[in-house]
């Protein structure tokens, strides 16, 4: 049985699909990639924009599209360092 | 016979190592705030906050073994029997909560966390509450050994049959142990030698120095 992602783990996932997609990827393909719930997905969502890691972009097509910005690639530079500072302390 | 009004070690040795034991205990704050800040990582917030309440907690008891001093040499007892109490509350209050916040930063995913945090604020207020009646603060050392004893049988249960005890838990050990011991020390009717009061607190530095060392291995 695959191991329940923590939920730290599940945020730097979500930035790592936006940022490996050339930082534009709209939100149903990002969902499907997530591996989540739409529930899940929905609630990290709401979370990643209110944190301002992502914002939305509405192109003149109207199409929506999710990006990083500056904290969210803060975030993934860091994610590693973080997650190493978790297990030395084991917090 | 009252001490000497230039007494070395309240003097020379006790500030020096109140002021960097609080400059370590501030940089381990300041320096994961970051990590805290894009996380909201529970662990980190409780870890920081120890370190917070350690801090503090060196600061209050540096104040109270000054006035404890001064009012000895000067022979102002009566303005002791005023302050002291209120200084113990305090130092009662931050270190327990400094002591909880260790503890929560382990434990954290194991329990509801606002009951969790709940019984750790009643717990160190009952404490203070008691030290302040007894007007004690001997009675804080009594009391947070309980909590430490009782603090490390829990966690043996929890982990048995796991790994042995951790360097992490081992050096959380010595922060909590150390500060009970550096407690002792103010008391002039401390059980051991003066040489001894500056080997703990060297000890106690090194141990800061080391968590501190370990934390800029992954935040620069």
């Amino acid at each position: 049985m695959t191991k329940k992602r923590e939920r730290l783990e599940v945020i730097f996932d979500i930035l790592k699909d936006i940022s490996e997609h050339h930082n534009s990827i709209k939100p149903t393909p990002l969902l499907r990639r997530s591996g989540l719930s739409s529930n899940s997905f929905s609630e990290y969502y709401k979370e990643l924009i209110s944190k301002e890691f992502i914002r939305e972009i509405v192109d003149e097509h109207g199409k929506k599209y999710v990006t990083l910005s500056d904290k969210g690639f803060t975030f993934l530079e860091k994610y590693k360092l973080i997650i190493g500072f978790i297990g030395e302390f084991e917090l | 016979m009252p001490p000497h009004f230039f007494d070395l070690h309240i003097l020379i040795i006790e500030p020096i190592f109140t002021l960097v034991t609080v400059i370590f205990c501030f940089l381990i704050y300041f320096k994961t705030k970051e990590s805290y800040d894009l996380t909201r990582y529970k662990g980190i917030g409780y870890f920081r906050d120890a370190f917070l309440f350690f801090g503090l907690s060196y600061v209050l008891r540096f104040v109270f073994s000054l006035v404890f001093f001064s009012t000895i040499v000067f022979d102002l007892i009566p303005s002791r029997e005023i302050f002291s109490p209120f200084f113990i509350f305090l130092l009662g209050y931050f270190s327990t909560m400094g002591i909880f916040y260790l503890i929560f930063s382990l434990v954290w995913k194991k329990f509801n966390n606002r009951n969790m945090l709940i019984f750790g604020h009643s717990i160190a207020v009952l404490l203070s509450v008691i030290s302040f009646i007894t007007r004690s603060h001997m009675m804080i050392i009594y009391l947070q050994c309980i909590l430490l004893v009782i603090a490390v049988v829990l966690s043996f249960v929890m982990h048995m049959g796991r790994k042995k005890l951790s360097k992490t838990k081992l050096l959380y050990l010595l922060v909590a142990g150390l500060w009970l011991i550096n407690l002792l020390v103010i008391d002039r009717r401390k059980p051991f030698s003066s040489g001894l009061d500056i080997f703990f607190e060297a000890v106690s530095l090194a141990v800061f120095a080391v968590i501190y060392h370990k934390i800029l291995k992954w935040i620069k």
